[in-house]
């Protein structure tokens, strides 16, 4: 636990807000009431042409929500498209893996170039790389099916998790694993019993990092995707992008926010639980 | 330490899947053929259209400029958001880094579109879309430097005051060393995140200020050419050689580990 | 280093000002590069474009406050929707003296009764384009919505179909084929709409709005349902590849929707005088003409008739002869309540 309690100094309370108040205040312009305008948005009526209905004329309304949740299928797409971003998550997961623990145990010069390179293919553009995914599952028959969605969406995501991951195995002491060898634990039980519980912190931050924008995501399943892989993400964009329907895009919205905000709280709880390895 | 045989395969495997696409767009951005489908002859041509296309080209440096200005800015404010969740948590802060990330990123964007024109009345241009950017990279470097500082040792902050060091002290030189891999870490990201962005900047994007993903997007009717393959490969090897000059000439207790 | 950044930019936005510059915000791929460029010549000003490729997205975000745009080329029920709004400036019809050279036909729409607002610049018609000699090969009917919708046509073309990732569009077309009209909110209609969907959906690829011409051009798709301008495209583009296939598109015999797209004046514009000579300038037959010739879509002007390349003029589903035309329809926006209730039978559509 940080000892900041301990703290007697009084420059201790004014570098807490020094460092806190920035990026607070910035988020607070930027992103609370921008988001507080759409949430209230979720209570609105469409507009006759689109957009909102003047407060004024039709005031506030829950049409959106019992739209949402009078018809199962749009708990059926909810569920569909976690599923799709926890396989993301998971099939990222086993990628990165071994490639942060290989970058963890290189020295100092290659480990940078390692890093660089796997930043790099992100220089490029997103949709160009799309495009050459089509390109390369085409011919293989493998386009316009869910196999290509996943594909697109492990290959989109794969350095938010090599990333968190890399920052916390690097820290991992090696004389906790050299103490373990000589204890006699076999390469597998040194992992699964000091490494990976260790790398929890990392991990937990990638898959975070992962799943979240996969369920927003809606270019990767519009462009690889066949007939039937429509994800939450899309039903958003095409309430603002297609439809008009504002009240019902802020709502959907607003409902996997607060769906994510509640299984991260939970993991969340899941890993102070386990205390501090 | 000792890398194996089996991580070798496993992360060389890993790199492959990253770069065989890669591979697809240089290849195909000396292609002579107007479709991005399949290969028809070797040319250099689209390289020398690019040279030509002002519009592709102010675009692609809107998002140069872009990236690096928005990932600094979130890079600072990130890392000290990531700082304060680990020390202080206040109450607040959590909900308010980690919303971004989990908000579905049109609604960002109409949001913010929203916010910007109707309460603001601000005219669009770079700096809206600046402000989009930093947005929503500052919680991405929270989460990467906090996963950094999580676990840390709290033995070395407690040491670094019996020895009589200041907060201040305490900070550079032993905080900020600690934290340095995530704070790169985060700017990368951020960098990434910000030169990539479509759905964001479609919206708060101003009136004939375009970035690359924008100007890429508008031409997806008219089938991605090659020249968009050209300004990829271009880009990497910008992206490749200022990160390979910023490694030379950062100071070594940057680079330094626990 | 921030500060002098910060100066760089607004010097930059200042001289971005002083100039003559008028803001284009268009579908892409609807004015070529040389119209554009004799316009800037003529002009002695410069055009500067974004783009859209849907009405709704280019809605979508005036609604979100975007302005600054002078011109916008928004279909014909878009106008009617900005002109309830609001938000277009009427135009002078005394600078716009080639306004003549507009067909009848086009003058005094239903969306825009006088021409007080908008211009008509160019007309699709939303259609099949197929892989001709494929298609010559199984035998299949190139005349009919049927080929997209009809099982014992399907099985031929399983995986190598594409249809439009349009609500309007798509159930636009299976209402025509069912013999309704592209308006029709009757319920019931719309789900024997949606049952006819549901039941070709499993031989179709993928929904797409624009990868289809190249999927066509290349020759991994058969048939696409999507605009005669893009089918236009592809036939240019397969040609000049030198693909041992042609593509070929019509207008099935039922009806199709068409879509008449206009220039107008936005009301935020800040340089409506350039506006104006733009629309001018377009109403010319020469420059008129280059739509039709360049991107094969059809043409409202009678001035450029003339100009139009043979081989497009000729084309029936670009020019469609008469009877043709009676049996094509414009879309209307639909009401709010009814919207949602789309929005619902689209997402069964997706999903099922």
């Amino acid at each position: 636990m940080p000892a900041s309690s301990s703290r007697t100094d009084k420059g201790g309370r004014l570098t807490r807000w020094l460092v806190t108040l920035p990026p607070a205040l910035f988020l607070v312009v930027f992103f609370l009431i921008p988001a507080l305008i759409m949430a209230a948005a979720s209570f609105r009526e469409p507009g006759e042409f689109g957009g909102l209905a003047p407060l004024a004329e039709r005031g506030l309304s829950l049409d959106a929500y019992r739209f949402i949740f009078d018809d199962v299928i749009y708990a059926w797409i909810f569920a569909k498209s976690f599923a799709v971003a926890g396989l993301t998550t998971l099939l990222c997961l086993v990628l990165a893996y071994p490639l942060a623990v290989l970058i963890v145990r290189s020295p100092k010069r290659q480990r940078d170039l390692f890093v660089l390179l796997v930043i790099l293919p992100f220089a490029s553009n997103f949709l160009i790389r799309i495009y050459a995914w089509m390109i390369i599952l085409g011919p293989l028959d493998l386009l316009y099916r869910p196999v290509a969605v996943i594909i697109g969406m492990v290959y989109v995501h794969l350095p938010f998790m090599i990333l968190p991951l890399y920052t916390n195995l690097e820290k991992h002491d090696p004389a906790l694993l050299e103490a373990a060898q000589d204890l006699g634990a076999s390469k597998w039980t040194r992992f699964w019993r000091v490494t990976w519980p260790l790398s929890l912190p990392g991990v937990l931050s990638g898959a975070a990092l992962v799943f979240i924008p996969v369920l927003g995501m809606f270019a990767v399943p519009e462009l690889l995707g066949g007939t039937g892989d429509l994800l939450i993400g899309n039903l958003i964009k095409e309430q603002f992008l297609d439809n008009r329907d504002w009240p019902l895009g802020a709502a959907l919205s607003l409902v996997l926010t607060v769906v994510v905000l509640a299984v991260a709280g939970v993991s969340s709880a899941l890993t102070r639980s386990r205390g501090q390895p | 330490m000792k890398r194996g045989f089996w991580l070798w395969a496993a992360a060389l495997t890993t790199y492959a899947f990253l770069y065989v696409p890669l591979a697809v767009v240089v290849l195909f951005s000396f292609n002579d053929s107007e479709l991005n489908a399949s290969w028809v002859g070797f040319t250099t041509r689209w390289y020398a259209k690019l040279l030509g296309d002002a519009n592709l080209l102010q675009a692609a440096a809107n998002s140069l400029l872009i990236a690096i200005v928005s990932s600094t800015i979130a890079t600072v404010l990130g890392t000290m958001a990531g700082i304060s969740l680990y020390r202080w948590r206040p109450r607040f802060l959590p909900f308010l880094v980690l919303t971004p990330v989990a908000m579905p990123e049109i609604l960002l964007g109409v949001s913010l579109l929203l916010f910007f024109r109707q309460v603001l009345d601000l005219t669009l241009g770079l700096f809206s879309i600046l402000a989009a950017h930093i947005t929503f990279s500052i919680g991405f470097v929270a989460i990467i430097v906090r996963a950094r500082l999580t676990g840390m040792d709290e033995g070395i902050f407690e040491a670094a005051r019996d020895l009589g060091a200041t907060s201040w002290r305490t900070f550079t030189r032993v905080t900020f060393p600690l934290i340095a891999p995530g704070i790169v870490a985060g700017f990368l990201m951020s960098f990434t995140l910000s030169i990539d962005d479509f759905v964001i900047t479609f919206f708060v994007a101003g009136v004939g200020v375009s970035t690359l993903p924008l100007q890429i997007y508008s031409m997806i009717k008219v089938a991605v050419t090659p020249e968009v393959n050209a300004i990829s490969t271009l880009l990497m090897a910008l992206t490749l050689t200022l990160i390979a000059l910023a490694s030379r000439f950062v100071p070594d207790t940057l680079r330094k580990s626990a | 280093m921030k500060l002098a950044l910060a100066l760089l930019l607004s010097i930059l936005a200042c001289l971005a000002l002083a100039e003559d510059t008028l803001y284009l915000y268009n579908w892409n791929n609807y004015i070529s590069t040389d119209t554009a460029a004799r316009f800037e010549a003529w002009c002695g000003c410069r055009l500067k474009q974004d783009y859209y490729s849907d009405n709704e997205e280019m809605l979508a975000k005036l609604e979100a406050g975007a302005a600054g745009y002078d011109l916008l080329v928004p279909t014909g029920n878009a106008v009617h929707t900005l002109i309830r709004k609001n938000e277009l400036r009427a135009l002078d019809q005394q600078r716009l003296p080639h306004l003549a050279n507009i067909a009848d036909a086009y003058l005094n729409p239903w969306y825009d009764r006088g021409n007080h607002y908008s211009v008509p610049y160019a007309t699709t018609v939303t259609l099949l384009g197929y892989n001709a000699t494929k298609l010559a090969e199984l035998g299949l009917p190139i005349d009919s919505w049927a080929l997209i919708f009809e099982p014992e046509y399907l099985k031929k073309l399983k995986g190598k179909v594409t249809v439009l990732n349009s609500q309007r569009e798509l159930l636009a077309a299976a209402l025509r084929y069912l013999g309704h009209s592209v308006g029709d909110t009757d319920p019931e209609h719309w789900q024997a709409a949606r049952d006819l969907i549901l039941r070709a959906k499993p031989y179709w690829a993928t929904f797409s709005n624009s990868t289809y011409i190249k999927d066509l051009a290349i020759g991994n798709i058969w048939v696409a349902h999507g605009y005669s301008n893009d089918m236009f495209r592809a036939r240019e583009d397969a040609k000049a590849a030198g693909r041992p296939f042609a593509i070929g598109f019509a207008i099935p015999k039922e009806g199709a929707v068409l879509a008449v797209d206009n220039f107008v004046i936005h009301n935020s514009s800040r340089r409506p005088d350039l506006a104006h000579r733009f629309i001018d300038f377009m109403l010319r037959g020469e420059n008129a003409a280059d739509v039709s010739n360049l991107i094969g879509a059809g043409n409202p002007n009678r001035a450029a008739l003339p100009y139009i390349r043979p081989d497009v003029a000729d084309e029936p589903a670009i020019f469609p002869p008469p009877d043709t035309r009676a049996r094509l329809e414009m879309l209307h926006d639909l009401e709010p309540k009814q919207r949602r209730l789309m929005s619902r039978l689209w997402t069964e559509i997706k999903v099922k």
